[in-house]
């Protein structure tokens, strides 16, 4: 008796520690700490959990991402203009060339990532009195200038009387209608249906879609994180991960692939174009990500770093294994020829 | 009558047969017949046997046209491969080599406003319908990048070249539509992101709370009530502005 008295003090301990957390996060009750899996993220790690906006995770994206100045700044079509030359000393160009970095920097700022938003389901009032006596919705919008978007009311009179909050995608499109922003449309352009995106894969213009989604939908908005989804499987099973590099996407897409658990594609193709470097923050990432797995906890015990780290992510995690092993052999071969020149 | 059907058929003789329309083309062998003594009948044949001729040959030009036009509605873009396309045009764009006529050294600011009314053409068409396989579709990539400039990714102007004000309008709806659907690229705006509040946790896109029975004086959000300013901001505002008050 004692002893189920104490379990039911644990369980209302356990559950009111629990709700402490943002409620963003999903709740996992776990009753019991026993009946806790360990493998699975369970409500313990959930605070642990590396997001998507944490300076480490974003500093090491970016490194990732890279800086082509080349790739960021090439020519785009726009209204002629007469060229202007510039006659600048070697220290003046290379401030130039600074302060075009630090530009650079400005434009691959990745865009957020959050979670898909909740429908908004909010009845006001019900008034039958107005049942019948109009044939079409009216929408009031509040119209004043200074308020953000997210905090505008918007409402909706159905021919039934009720007044209810409109529903996100009304939202959209009356703040479009009212504040309109530039490139956005008010219906959703065609080329987001499925036929026209796999066409436009097929010509490699995924950055252009990419853009394009940027413009059109909200960061929380389900068709944004549809888009996002197929462009980034569509990368993965063709392997094309440098159309994305050095372009603000690159930090979604392998934070995409490292959720999934199939970075092993980007983390071969990082290996054939030599970014042994990048490969490395690539599998410390995987570790912030997956604390539980086995070559994270592995390198954790080992304090591994640099190559160590990519042997013990070959061997136990990656299926292509035998490629990461290979391309580890030559780079030592190539460190041991340069160290004894 | 005759001689206006004479003077017609010298001007379209005069015409290089490459650009020839097929209703043209029908005319032109019409009014051949008719004329009198052309060089495909012979003088001594009666008059009501030259106009049955003529009547089968109009027929079987009408099918053609028709034959051409049915022949690449389907797949506008095929045209733009074929050999006729490459023998007439090369690869050069459609509208390169056309020249428009008008009275002096500066043409109108605008082209024609249509080359075709009814079943009627006009002399000289503009590049699009002079030939009735150019069909103007949002998927005909080839065709319509030939107007816009590489450069610039802009429409070139009618006055460029030379289209109709009809058919320039359909040009910009379909290169509107290639862009939404993804057919032709274009430049993107950038998106800034900084400085949004992505929470959703104010009330006009969070839940309300159920209507609770409101105590008297309680407003149903708190920020209806009255709202009394700080103290110590009304007295600064008063200082700055003390020359206005009364």
């Amino acid at each position: 008796m004692a002893a189920l008295g104490a379990a039911r003090c644990l369980l209302r301990t356990c559950s009111r520690v629990k709700r402490v957390p943002k409620s963003k996060q999903p709740r996992v009750r776990c009753g019991v700490r026993t009946l806790c899996s360990g493998t699975r993220d369970n409500a313990l790690s959930d605070t642990a959990r590396p997001r998507f906006s944490d300076p480490a995770v974003r500093d090491l994206l970016t490194g990732i991402t890279g800086l082509d100045l080349q790739k960021v700044f090439r020519p785009v079509k726009e209204e002629l203009k007469p060229p202007t030359y510039k006659l600048m000393t070697d220290q003046q160009l290379e401030e130039a060339v600074e302060s075009a970095t630090e530009q650079a920097k400005k434009l691959l700022r990745m865009p957020p990532l959050l979670p898909e938003r909740k429908p908004i389901h909010d009845v006001l009032s019900v008034d039958e009195i107005l049942d019948g006596v109009h044939a079409a919705k009216y929408v009031f919008t509040d119209v004043t200038y200074d308020i953000p978007h997210r905090e505008r009311f918007i409402v909706v009179r159905e021919p039934d009387g009720t007044l209810r909050k409109a529903s996100w995608e009304e939202r959209d499109r009356l703040v479009q209608v009212y504040f309109p922003k530039d490139g956005r449309k008010i219906t959703a352009p065609l080329v987001f249906k499925e036929e026209n995106l796999r066409m436009v894969f097929s010509q490699d213009r995924h950055e252009d879609v990419l853009d394009m989604c940027l413009v059109q939908f909200e960061p929380d908005s389900s068709d944004y994180i549809r888009v996002h989804g197929a462009t980034y499987e569509d990368l993965e099973k063709l392997g094309k991960y440098q159309l994305l590099r050095s372009t603000r996407h690159f930090g979604g897409l392998a934070w995409y692939l490292l959720g999934a658990r199939r970075a092993d594609g980007l983390l071969v193709d990082m290996l054939k174009r030599d970014l042994l470097q990048d490969a490395v923050s690539l599998v410390s990432l995987f570790h912030m990500v997956h604390p539980h797995s086995e070559s994270a906890q592995e390198a954790a015990g080992q304090r591994a770093a640099g190559a160590a780290l990519l042997k013990i992510y070959a061997q136990k995690e990656s299926q292509k294994s035998g490629y990461i092993e290979l391309a580890l052999q030559a780079y030592e071969q190539l460190a041991a020829k340069s160290a004894a020149d | 009558m005759a001689a206006s059907f004479q003077g017609i058929a010298k001007l379209l003789g005069r015409l290089s047969p490459s650009f020839s329309h097929p209703l043209r083309q029908y005319r032109l062998c019409l009014q051949r017949l008719r004329v009198g003594p052309g060089p495909c009948l012979s003088p001594f044949v009666p008059p009501s046997h030259s106009f049955c001729k003529a009547l089968s040959l109009q027929d079987e030009n009408a099918n053609q046209a028709a034959e051409a036009l049915l022949r690449y509605k389907e797949s506008p873009w095929d045209y733009l491969e074929s050999e006729e396309y490459i023998e007439k045009y090369g690869t050069k764009p459609v509208w390169e080599g056309y020249r428009r006529n008008h009275k002096g050294g500066i043409p109108p600011q605008k082209t024609r406003k249509t080359c075709i009314r009814g079943d009627k053409i006009c002399a000289n068409p503009c590049p699009v319908c002079r030939d009735p396989n150019i069909i103007i579709h949002y998927q005909n990539v080839k065709l319509l990048q030939q107007f816009i400039s590489p450069q610039t990714g802009m429409v070139y102007d009618p006055t460029r070249t030379g289209v109709c004000m009809k058919r320039q309008k359909k040009l910009h709806e379909a290169i509107d539509a290639a862009k939404d659907h993804g057919f032709l690229p274009f430049q993107i705006p950038y998106v800034e992101f900084s400085g949004e509040d992505y929470s959703n946790s104010h009330d006009a896109v969070g839940s309300t709370s159920p209507p609770q029975s409101l105590a008297s004086g309680e407003t149903w959000y708190k920020w209806y009530s009255e709202i009394t300013p700080d103290e110590k901001e009304v007295a600064k505002v008063r200082r700055t502005y003390k020359a206005y008050l009364k």
